[in-house]
């Protein structure tokens, strides 16, 4: 086991910079999920930490081993291929003990290590099948099982559920949580998909084109997200953002919101913080904050009704304006033409214009 | 549809007759000569004789041609000579396809120029090959000068002229030409090894040559298996660079099966002996080639 510490890490690859200036550092035994949209660097800093690919500048440290120049083989790295890279012209048995004959230990312990491996995985039935054919679950266990058997300090997964189909990957990610559990190793999970980032990690850093974004638990990032992208990113549906300006009325501070009408007063830890009058903003609130009230402040036309299930997404205006809003599917969905709404209070977030950082109350 | 089993009965019968003809054409193409060669195996026939082939019975020999080849050493000779050809040329070019093979799976600047380079000899007509091979060879050729700027003196040897260096003048040749097609399919087979499963293998502690051993050669199996019969059956049937380099000779010093069946054809006319040869290599080398196959799949 061992923490992972990223120190300006930078890589190009010739005029392109993939990776912009990255300090990350991941505790030991942490699940920390690397998350962002295709094309972030999120990959990138994954192959980087595993060697297979060399930072154009910065070091990386495992513990307080520098790492940067030690070659992939002997990093002691556990790597999940995407598509698990399973030797499937090997046995079972044959895919878990390869680290263990290519580097030559005792005839006896490789046959111990591997039964006691294949036990803990649940593979004992199958360890001298061929490893073609083998369902996706199996397949990731056999994955980690066999990067496990080389005790590695660290293991990294490469979007291992993005092969996998919607139904299945509420068991994986159940599995591969457990497996975590049952390591206690440091992980680094590399993913798109903010459920998976979610629902699995103690940590998530949030990446977008090649700069990190934000790293928190997921509840911070959730709730505290440091600038529009995050908030943006994270949540299904994301945050809703509009533009406005701050005005004082009423001995308090609300926003214009031009067509939509004029916020509520703004909370007074986020008002003190937020300042002066005038102040161009971007007001921003989570869908599932969405109050419906007659005399609510402000007002959209209502637009498509989604239904999915459990929930219950409307659409409100569009364009610059636009917003959604989340509802329990046992909640009465209003027909209204026009509907009147405000955010509740305390899921209201400003972030500023320009730039689109975060301004945070105390 | 009312009478499933009738109207699949009637199907079956249907097809066959409707493929009937292209059935025919098929056997006539594929079994007529084979059929031919094996009646005309059975005499003394010759176009010598005066008599047409179908009147080939009136020299009837049974199986004295089979029998004949049995004892005849010049045949033999030439079998053991060709696979001795067989056996140099096609694990040296094996072994050097896979070799370049591997050095072109990574990029390196000049890489297209260096490819096409490569690839060229097997675009040259066999014939021009030999021509080419021809020269090269010759007492006074380039082969012999560069030996004599190796040694610093005069050298001459009479390559094509002495017997056990006329088979080396001749591998090299065969080698030449035909290591890129090898290359080319070993290089595809190659490519086609998954990145992941090598980048894994590399995690787990496997060195290159493990790598090797371990993912890229099972992973090329198939290929490898297919680019060897190609080329075994290939160097078997070595003719035409040969012949015009050495035409056999010096006597009989490079006489290969295609050579000697050309030769008792075209100049001892005994076209019964002849179809007794042919027909007897045919069988041999189908059940040698199953055989190998075979055995190679597993």
């Amino acid at each position: 086991m061992s923490a992972i510490h990223l120190q300006n890490l930078v890589k190009r690859f010739g005029a392109f910079t993939a990776l912009k200036t990255m300090d990350l550092s991941i505790a030991d035994g942490e699940f920390m999920a690397l998350l962002g949209p295709s094309g972030c660097g999120k990959s990138t800093t994954m192959n980087m930490i595993a060697g297979m690919e060399a930072p154009t500048e910065g070091r990386i440290l495992f513990g307080e081993r520098d790492m940067t120049t030690v070659p992939m083989g002997r990093r002691g790295v556990g790597f999940v291929f995407q598509n698990f890279a399973i030797f499937t012209h090997m046995t079972v048995r044959q895919n878990l003990d390869y680290g263990l004959r290519m580097t030559r230990r005792p005839k006896a312990e490789i046959a111990r290590r591997t039964e006691a491996m294949a036990e803990m995985l649940g593979l004992s039935g199958m360890l001298d099948r061929r490893a073609t054919g083998l369902s996706v679950n199996i397949l990731q266990r056999l994955a980690i099982g066999r990067s496990a058997m080389m005790e590695p300090a660290i293991f990294l997964l490469d979007e291992p559920l993005s092969n996998v189909d919607a139904a299945f990957r509420a068991v994986m990610r159940t599995e591969l949580k457990s497996l975590q559990r049952q390591f206690r190793q440091t992980m680094v999970y590399v993913t798109h998909d903010q459920l998976e980032a979610m629902t699995m990690a103690d940590r998530i850093a949030v990446m977008d084109h090649g700069v990190l974004q934000q790293v928190g638990t997921p509840l911070e990032v959730y709730n505290d997200p440091a600038n529009t992208f995050v908030a943006k990113f994270i949540g299904s549906p994301g945050m809703n953002l509009l533009p406005g300006r701050l005005i004082h009325g009423d001995g308090a501070l609300h926003v214009d919101l031009g067509p939509l009408g004029v916020s509520a007063p703004l909370p007074g830890p986020l008002a003190q913080a937020a300042g002066r009058s005038k102040r161009e903003v971007i007001y921003g609130f989570r869908p599932e904050g969405v109050q419906l009230a007659p005399d609510a402040p402000l007002a959209l036309p209502l637009g498509v009704t989604e239904r999915i299930g459990a929930r219950t997404i409307l659409h409100l205006g569009n364009g610059d304006s636009a917003v959604r809003a989340v509802f329990q599917a046992s909640d009465a969905v209003p027909a209204e033409a026009i509907l009147r709404f405000t955010p509740d209070p305390t899921s209201v977030r400003l972030f500023e214009a320009a730039g689109g950082n975060a301004i945070r109350g105390a | 549809m009312t009478h499933p089993v009738n109207s699949q009965k009637d199907g079956a019968g249907l097809g066959f007759r409707l493929t009937l003809p292209a059935q025919i054409l098929v056997l006539f193409i594929a079994v007529f000569p084979l059929l031919m060669q094996l009646y005309i195996s059975l005499t003394d026939w010759s176009p010598l004789t005066g008599a047409t082939w179908p009147q080939a019975w009136q020299f009837w020999n049974s199986f004295a041609n089979y029998a004949d080849l049995l004892t005849d050493d010049r045949l033999w000779a030439a079998l053991g000579r060709t696979l001795f050809i067989m056996a140099v040329c096609v694990p040296v070019e094996f072994a050097l396809g896979l070799a370049l093979a591997t050095l072109f799976v990574d990029d390196f600047p000049g890489k297209r120029i260096a490819y096409s380079i490569l690839i060229m000899p097997m675009m040259v007509v066999p014939a021009v090959a030999g021509y080419m091979f021809f020269m090269l060879f010759q007492s006074g050729g380039p082969v012999n000068d560069i030996l004599s700027w190796f040694t610093a003196e005069p050298v001459a040897i009479a390559w094509l002229s002495a017997p056990n260096l006329a088979l080396v003048a001749v591998i090299a040749a065969d080698i030449w030409q035909w290591t890129p097609l090898m290359f080319l399919i070993l290089l595809a087979g190659l490519v086609g090894v998954p990145d992941d499963q090598l980048k894994a293998a590399a995690l787990l502690g496997a060195s290159p040559l493990q790598r090797f051993i371990t993912i890229v050669l099972p992973r090329m199996k198939v290929i490898i298996i297919i680019a060897l019969a190609i080329r075994s059956i290939e160097a078997f049937k070595i003719f035409d660079t040969l012949f015009i380099m050495t035409g056999g000779g010096p006597g009989v010093a490079t006489e290969t099966i295609s050579i000697y069946i050309y030769k008792i054809t075209t100049q001892d006319l005994i076209w019964g002996y002849v179809a007794a040869v042919a027909l007897a290599i045919l069988i041999v080398l189908s059940v040698a080639a199953i055989w190998a196959m075979k055995r190679m799949a597993r």
